[in-house]
Formats: C-alpha cells, sequence, structure tokens
C-alpha cells in the first residue's frame, strides 16, 4: 500500500437555510406531506417562471466571505438539461461560469498539523424532488413522485484534488459543516439529506505527477461514511493495481451496511447535459453595498472564538476546543456566562459542567444541547450556588440530576429541599460533638497517633448533616475538638 | 352586417358603461357573426357562448346597480390557446396538451378579468406556437377570411383571423418571431408586439423564453392601444418584465402632427430580399404619404439583418429543446400506454402526442446544444445577436422608427412554403427585445390586405402607438371593409 498516493476531491451540496425555495415561493419545510409545498413553478406547469430567492445568494454569499473566496459579482444561471422524473423541467436550474464564488480556503488540522485545502468554487441550484419506491417496506411496482424538495435551494462547493486521507476528507467536512453551521446558512445534517458529498477518489505510485484514474463514489449518508468509503476504495483500487488490473473510470455507489462500493455507472454512459444560459433569469451584477452588508453580518468563526475563548477566559486549548466543535454549544456556554457577574471564576466551572456531566447526559439520550432540559440561565445559577458557598460540589451533582429531570431551577431545589451548605459554625460544633460522643473508636485511634481515622469522622459528620456541612469548617473544628 | 361590431372596443366599453348598449347584445353579435364566419374561417379551438352570454348578463345586472365601470367591462374577447386560464383547457394546440386544465391564471389573464373583459373563446395556433401558418395545430386549420384557400400566417393565425372576419373587436397572441405581426399583415390587422418586458409572460406556455412576449390585435391601433394599456405593466412572477409606470397608451394617441419632423428609417437591406410587387408598391406609397406629412426618410444599415433567419432558428430552438422538455408525460398531458420502462415511456409519449414541427425543432435544438456544437452553433449565434442589436441601436440614432413591409410576400395557400426570409425585418424586433407593430396599408389586386411594421427603440411603446396611428389615419385603408362569407 505504502507505494501509492491518495488523490481526494469533494463535491459537497449543502441545501440552504432558507424559508422559501430558490425559484418560488414554496415553503421549504421538512416532513411536510408529499406534494404539500409544490405550486404551478416547482412543478413545471405551462408558463410558470422561476423568480430568484434574494436569501439563498445571501447564503451562498455569506459562506463565501467566511471560507475566504472571491466573490464573482455577476449572478447568472443556466439549464443543465436531463431527463429524470424527480425534476420536472428536465433541466436542473444551476450555475456554470460564473459560479457565485470562486477559489476559497479551508484550514483542517489532522493529527495536529495544519493544511489549507483550496476550494474551487461553491455555486447555486436547485434540488431535485424524491421518487418514492416503497411504502413501508413495501415494493410498489410503480414509483411515486414528491417534489417538496424540488427547487429547494442548494450550494454546492466544489474542492480541488488537495486531501490525501480519509482523514483530512473527515477533518475537513467536519470543519466545513461547523462553520457553515456557525453561518446558519446550511443545517448541514447528512443524515437528513440537507448535506450530501460526493467523493472523486484516485490513487498514483508515489511522486507520478499525473492523476491516476478517477472514481466518484455517492450515497454517503454520515461523515464517517465518507471517510470509510474512501478508505476501502483505496484499498480497492490499491488490490486491482498490484494484481496488474486496470481501474476503469466510474461511478460506484456506497453501500453502508456492507461497507463497500459497488459499481454504478462507467464514463462511456456520461451525459452531453446541454447546459446553456437560464434565458429565464437574466443575468445582474449583485451590487458593492450588498456583498459589504453580508460582510458586516458575519457572526465570530469558530477559530476566532476559540482564541477569544483561551485569551479571555483563561480556558486550556482542550476546553476551548470542546466548547467551539458546535455553533450550539459556544452559544450555550456564552449564554451561559451572561449571567454571571464574575465570568473570570466562572469561565472553567461552567466550562467543566458542559464538557463532562450535561455533555453526558445529553449524549445518553441523543439530545442536542440547543435544547437541553437545563437552560444555560440553571447551570449558572448552579455554578454561582457554588462558587458563593451555598452549596457543595458534591451537593450540586444531585441538583443536577434533578434540574436535567426536571428543567428545574437549582435555587428552587435549594430552597425548597434546604440544601444550603451549612456554615454556621456553632451548628456544625455541635453535630461534631454529637459524632465524637458516637464514635468512641474512631476517637480512640486518632489520639493514639492513627490520623487517618479523622476521616471517618469528617464522613460521619457530613452524613449527619446530609451532606450540607462545609467540609472545611467540618475539618477545622474536629481537629480543635480532638487534638485540646 | 351588425352595426355593433363595426364599433371600436373603445367605443363599446363606453357604450355599455353608460348603459347605451348592453353588453349581452355585443358578445350576441360576435356569436352571430361566429356563426356565418366561423364554419369557413375555424379560428377557435373552443367558443364559450354560454359563459360568455352569461358573464354579459353579471356585467349588464352589475352596471345596472351603479357599479364602477372596468377599463373592458362588457367587452369581448379571444384568447389564443396558448394562455392559461384558470379551470379551462389549454392545448397549445398540441395533441399533448388535449386535457390540460390550467391550475391559474396568466397574469394578463388577472389583468383582463379585473377589467371585466369577456373571453369568447380559444383561438387557433401553430403547435406550441411552432410555425407561421397555424397549419402546425393538432386540431384544425384556420384559413385567412379573405381568401379560405390561403393561410392566415401564425403562429397567433386564430387570433389573427377572428378579428379580421369580425368575430371579436380585440385578440390576444403571442409574439416569438413575429407571430403576432406576420398573421396581422396577412389578415389586414392590426398586430402589436411590445418591448421585451412590458407584458408579464407568466402563463403563457414558453416557446423561447428570451423572445416570447404576449401582444394584441385589433381592428384598429387604438384599440390595440387600449388592451395593451389593460395588461402591460411590474410582475414579479416574471423576472424580465421591467418596472415601469402604468401607462394609458390609448390616451393622446391621437396626435395631429405625429408624423412631422419623424424620422423614418428605411433599411438598405431591403432591396437584398425578394419582395412580392405589389407589397413593394403599397410600401413605397405609404412612404410617400408619410413624407407629405412631413416625415424624413432616412436610410439605415443594418448588415445583420442577413444573419437574421440563421440566428433565430438556432437560439429559438435551443431554448424549444429546453422548454419543451418538461412535457413528458409524467406529471400531466399525454402519456403513452406503450412505454415498456422510464426512457420508452418518455420517447413514445412525445413521439406519439409532438407533431413534426415541434420534433424537428426539438431535435435541431438539441443539436446546437451538444458540447461538439454549443460554440460554434449557440455560442456564435448569441454573438450575431449581440452584433445586430449593436447595429439596430446605432440605426436609432438616425431614426425614430425602422419601417418596413409586415412580410416580404402575401399569404400562401395551404400546402405551400413560405421562403424563411418573409419576415425577417419582424423576427428582428424579438432578437433585439423591440416593439413592433403591424398596421394595414392596403388591399391589392387581388382583394387580399397587405401590411406595414414600424419597429421602435425598446420601451418607445406609446411613442409607437402614435406613430402607427398616425400612419393608420393616412393610409387609405378601409378598416370597416369586411370578409364575406
Amino acid at each position: 500500500m505504502s507505494k501509492y498516493e491518495t488523490v481526494i476531491g469533494l463535491e459537497v451540496h449543502m441545501q440552504i437555510n432558507t424559508k422559501s425555495k430558490v425559484f418560488c415561493e414554496c415553503s421549504t419545510q421538512f416532513g411536510a406531506k408529499p406534494n404539500a409545498n409544490t405550486c404551478v413553478v416547482c412543478a413545471s406547469q405551462p408558463g410558470a417562471i422561476p423568480i430568484l430567492n434574494k436569501k439563498a445568494v445571501e447564503a451562498i454569499v455569506k459562506t463565501g466571505l467566511a471560507l475566504d473566496f472571491t466573490i464573482n459579482k455577476q449572478c447568472a444561471f443556466a439549464r443543465k438539461q436531463y431527463f429524470y422524473p424527480d425534476v420536472p423541467k428536465n433541466y436542473q436550474i444551476t450555475q456554470s461560469e460564473p459560479p457565485l464564488c470562486s477559489k476559497g480556503k479551508l484550514a483542517i488540522n489532522v493529527g495536529g498539523k495544519e493544511k489549507v485545502v483550496n476550494i474551487t468554487r461553491i455555486h447555486l441550484e436547485e434540488d431535485a424532488g424524491k421518487l418514492v419506491h416503497e411504502i413501508g417496506g413495501r415494493k410498489l411496482d410503480y414509483s411515486l413522485l414528491d417534489l417538496n424538495r424540488a427547487s429547494v435551494g442548494l450550494m454546492e462547493l466544489v474542492t480541488e484534488p488537495e486531501l490525501s486521507s480519509p482523514g483530512e476528507a473527515l477533518a475537513f467536512l467536519t470543519e466545513l459543516k461547523n462553520i457553515v453551521e456557525y453561518l446558519g446558512t446550511s443545517e448541514c445534517s447528512m443524515e437528513e439529506g440537507k448535506m450530501r458529498c460526493d467523493v472523486n477518489v484516485s490513487i498514483r505510485p508515489i511522486g507520478q505527477k499525473e492523476l491516476g484514474t478517477r472514481v466518484e463514489i455517492k450515497n454517503m449518508n454520515s461523515i464517517s461514511g465518507v471517510r470509510d468509503a474512501i478508505a476501502y476504495e483505496v484499498e480497492r483500487q490499491a488490490e486491482a493495481l498490484k494484481s496488474g488490473g486496470k481501474l476503469a473510470q466510474e461511478t460506484r455507489l456506497w453501500e453502508a451496511e456492507e461497507g463497500i462500493t459497488k459499481s454504478m455507472r462507467t464514463k462511456e454512459g456520461a451525459l452531453d447535459y446541454r447546459y446553456f444560459p437560464e434565458p429565464d433569469l437574466v443575468p445582474f451584477d449583485l451590487p458593492d453595498s450588498f456583498i459589504e452588508d453580508l460582510k458586516k453580518q458575519l457572526p465570530e468563526l469558530p477559530k476566532i472564538k476559540k482564541e477569544r475563548f483561551i485569551k479571555g477566559y483563561g480556558l486550556s486549548e482542550y476546553d476551548a476546543n470542546y466548547l467551539i466543535s458546535t455553533r450550539t454549544i459556544a452559544n450555550y456556554y456564552e449564554d451561559s456566562l451572561r449571567f454571571l457577574q464574575d465570568k473570570k471564576a466562572a469561565a472553567k466551572p461552567i466550562a467543566n459542567w458542559i464538557s463532562t456531566e450535561l455533555n453526558a447526559k445529553l449524549n445518553a439520550s441523543k439530545i442536542d444541547i440547543s435544547e437541553s432540559p437545563v437552560s444555560s440561565q440553571n447551570l449558572a445559577k448552579l455554578v454561582s450556588l457554588i462558587l458563593s458557598g451555598v452549596i457543595s460540589g458534591k451537593i450540586a451533582k444531585t441538583i443536577f440530576e434533578e434540574m436535567y429531570e426536571k428543567s428545574s431551577d437549582p435555587e428552587v431545589i435549594v430552597k425548597e429541599k434546604g440544601l444550603m451548605q451549612i456554615s454556621d459554625e456553632s451548628a456544625i460544633i455541635k453535630i461534631c460533638e454529637e459524632v465524637i460522643a458516637e464514635s468512641p473508636k474512631a476517637v480512640a485511634e486518632f489520639k493514639a497517633g492513627k490520623e487517618r481515622a479523622i476521616g471517618a469522622i469528617v464522613g460521619l459528620v457530613m452524613k449527619k448533616s446530609k451532606g450540607q456541612a462545609n467540609p472545611q469548617l467540618v475539618n477545622k473544628i474536629l481537629l480543635e475538638k480532638l487534638k485540646s | 352586417m351588425n352595426e355593433i361590431l363595426k364599433m371600436k372596443a373603445k367605443e363599446l366599453k363606453t357604450k355599455i358603461c353608460s348603459g347605451e348598449l348592453k353588453s349581452v347584445d355585443a358578445v350576441k353579435a360576435c356569436f352571430e357573426r361566429v356563426r356565418e364566419a366561423e364554419p369557413k374561417v375555424k379560428a377557435f379551438l373552443k367558443l364559450n357562448e354560454e359563459q360568455s352570454l352569461k358573464q354579459a348578463e353579471d356585467v349588464d345586472n352589475k352596471l345596472k346597480t351603479g357599479a364602477k365601470c372596468g377599463q373592458l367591462e362588457g367587452v369581448p374577447i379571444a384568447i389564443k390557446d396558448n394562455i392559461m386560464v384558470k379551470g379551462e383547457t389549454m392545448t397549445s394546440a398540441s395533441k399533448y396538451l388535449e386535457k390540460y386544465i390550467s391550475p391559474y391564471d396568466a397574469m394578463v389573464i388577472e389583468k383582463l378579468k379585473d377589467a371585466g373583459a369577456i373571453f369568447v373563446g380559444r383561438t387557433n395556433m401553430d403547435e406550441f406556437a411552432m410555425g407561421g401558418s397555424t397549419e402546425t395545430s393538432a386540431y384544425q386549420k384556420t384559413a385567412n377570411p379573405w381568401d379560405i384557400e390561403r393561410i392566415p400566417g401564425g403562429s397567433s393565425g386564430g387570433s389573427a383571423a377572428a378579428v379580421a372576419s369580425g368575430m371579436v373587436p380585440f385578440a390576444l397572441g403571442s409574439d416569438t418571431g413575429g407571430s403576432i405581426r406576420q398573421p396581422a399583415g396577412f389578415c389586414g390587422v392590426v398586430g402589436y408586439k411590445p418591448s421585451y418586458g412590458l407584458i408579464s409572460r407568466y402563463g403563457a406556455c414558453a416557446l423561447a423564453s428570451s423572445f416570447d412576449q404576449i401582444g394584441t390585435f385589433a381592428k384598429n391601433v387604438t384599440d390595440a392601444a387600449l388592451l395593451t394599456s389593460v395588461i402591460a405593466g411590474k410582475d414579479y412572477r416574471d423576472p424580465v418584465c421591467e418596472p415601469n409606470e402604468r401607462i394609458d397608451y390609448a390616451n393622446d394617441i391621437d396626435n395631429p402632427d405625429a408624423l412631422k419632423m419623424l424620422k423614418i428609417g428605411i433599411p438598405k437591406q431591403q432591396v437584398d430580399y425578394k419582395t412580392d410587387s405589389e407589397i413593394s408598391k403599397y410600401f413605397n406609397d405609404a412612404i410617400s404619404k408619410m413624407k407629405l406629412e412631413g416625415a424624413e426618410i432616412v436610410e439605415i444599415d443594418v448588415p445583420a439583418y442577413k444573419y437574421v433567419p440563421a440566428l433565430y432558428k438556432v437560439i429559438m430552438c435551443a431554448e424549444v429543446s429546453a422548454n419543451i422538455a418538461t412535457f413528458d408525460g409524467i406529471r400531466y398531458g399525454y402519456r403513452s400506454p406503450n412505454g415498456i420502462n422510464l426512457n420508452d415511456e418518455y420517447a413514445k409519449s412525445r413521439a406519439e402526442s409532438l407533431g413534426y414541427e415541434v420534433k424537428k425543432r426539438i431535435l435541431f435544438g438539441t443539436y446546437v446544444l451538444g458540447a461538439k456544437n454549443y460554440r460554434r452553433c449557440y455560442r456564435q449565434a448569441q454573438k450575431v445577436r449581440t452584433l445586430l442589436i449593436n447595429q439596430i441601436t446605432e440605426a436609432y440614432k438616425k431614426c425614430d422608427f425602422i419601417f418596413s413591409p409586415a412580410t416580404l410576400q402575401m399569404p400562401i395557400k395551404f400546402g405551400e412554403t413560405l421562403p424563411e426570409e418573409c419576415d425577417i425585418f419582424l423576427t428582428a424586433a424579438n432578437l433585439a427585445g423591440l416593439p413592433g407593430i403591424t398596421v394595414p396599408c392596403s388591399f391589392t389586386s387581388t382583394g387580399m390586405p397587405m401590411g406595414v411594421h414600424f419597429m421602435g427603440s425598446r420601451f418607445s411603446d406609446a411613442k409607437l402607438f402614435i406613430a402607427a396611428r398616425a400612419f393608420e389615419k393616412i393610409s387609405g385603408f378601409d378598416a370597416n371593409k369586411r370578409p364575406v362569407f
């Protein structure tokens, strides 16, 4: 294997996050009844004419700006012609030359090494509808057509063939998804089909300049699926070449369950799409002010946010990485901090609570942090209670359980259950005296010089106080009493 | 013939609104004439007599209560069968759409409904407006009312023939390469195609999207202008429809000095084309008449006219091949019962329902867009189109309007072929997005009408109507003469 190197290029389709479709006024809502979101335009009735959704153009330009693209001012569309029932016009409105964005880049980090991947273009196009061949597992002897997705806006992003391992492809897609989610320009869920990725893979002997025979892989429905498909394909190609075989330029489908790729069609059957300029949408120039305004609207992107978290809040690189890993986590974190007075003191504990307790719970119940039963404000209150010494860290964990179960306010729980930490010395002295009286054996051991026996006595005090006694005070008072 | 049918549409509307005339009587008069003329002319694919009379009655009753009178209240109109009217069939004269029911109103139909117009019927046309004789209709051949052995022209031949024979005062058509103005010339009526973008195309079955415009037929220029005033205007559903003020094109259309100082450009290239001798004669007479009124005649030079037929064919067919692709038998329209798999079903549905001319254009358009031909065919044609536009723009520095015969030949008999340069001066307007209007000029020795064509610069439509109206007054053409059946 080691004598080959891998060359990978990605084509990523992301559904643009707009309320209405890109060329008509229909809703883009996911999960609507079949054909509920259709009109004369997206169902291609005679006389219907596409109209461009400005928000879709904005989303693409925003994405382009965030990825260091050159924005081409000319906005022009083309018809890409092919017959298929899910494309009602039998052509797709897309962009040929120029795309809205040319020449961008994205930095990825694999194994601690940074690599900048060049991206060729991002263009705007419309999605196809969906053909349904079975209902509830029952195969139909006809096909049903659902045009709800037809003409939903897509951004297609094409990279240069610069990725060289399945891990790099994974890192690229993860980073891309993260940035796009920060921008809010697409929801990027591969599972819902809102992000789709086609991969071009070839291998060549190390040192060879010409690219090897290119194979296109489709049908991956998760980012890890993309990684696995590439890994399989690289191995398959190397095996084929090693055994003296030749590779065909073809399109292969990833079969996730079997973990293999299968040939779908070879290049000989390649289609001539007969592109030509879309006459219904006359090309126009984006005003400079349009692009400038979008530039101003760009949110803080993950890289910058990470630096700010490290510098501003004194977080470790590890914590910062976790917090910026999705926009929703970062938002949750900053929302929590917003409720706290002493942000410096709270920054680290809030980060810890999110990355450990909350993360574990959310993972277990498969909930995104944006829908967390523990609101950012309630988490802030909890940490505030700890920092001000009202409750102990230990009690906080118990409270957190209830906060998660019932979405309740920690201050209310503490009040209702009387869980305030006892810091009143006289109260603690009383409990200590009782425990000392009740535990002659342990007291004797301590007095005989076995200092560790104090641990057991402290434990008994804590137990008696239902965990509410301030542990530092308990320690101090016990020592005073026992040594006197 | 019924006196009502001799009235201008404007007059009809005024009289209906004042109660002097009943809309019902206007509609009845139309259908009386239909009974005389239609058996021979066959202009209509569908007539809505009952429904029209009912609508007319409603109008009359409504007006009795003193209700507000719409711009075309109670006035009958015919609609070309490629324009969507909600709930009605729209065949585009194709077997493919034989049973298709429009799910919505075209923008022009919305406006006509608001204005109170009464749709008496749907007119015949070439299939999907592909043709210049109305012979490619899948349903029937329409005759030229002046000589029923001859073609009415096309593709809007039904609308032209319906107006020419006096069955309706005016009609809507569509014009992609002369489809309103050529049949208007052949049938002796006024035919107007607006500047590209003046009237919304929303709801007009697309032929070639970058040329298509809905336009108007009438017995006279004023009525064509009146109808245009009702249907023109910005529509967000057609992105090429440009913002413009609501203009009443019929108001102030009569300007006694309109021809004075007007510069009329005559293309130098006209002599390069074989022109019917009578057409030449009457055309030259028309020039003389305008000179007498004080117009200045200037020669203009547009060498690219010679490319018009070729570049029109390339671009139009390219757009046709994509636009007609949607007629695949999947969602609506004809579906072959003989398909054995998806591709076979596509092929058979189209093969069995589309006519020869349509197939020819699809094939040609597919060819010119093929990866191997795109540069030398489609892109080259677009470059020449720009050249033509530049030359015409240059010509307008010397003149206000470009003047030519509407057609270079008289209408042919059924089955004969028109030379392809017959209407190049009309097609140039589509290629350059310019407004053009055909005005009847004279009757020739055989009793057939011939027309002339004024082409203006982009969005000079209001001025174009004024010039056309001024010419109409001096042309000597008897607009009240009607074909006899």
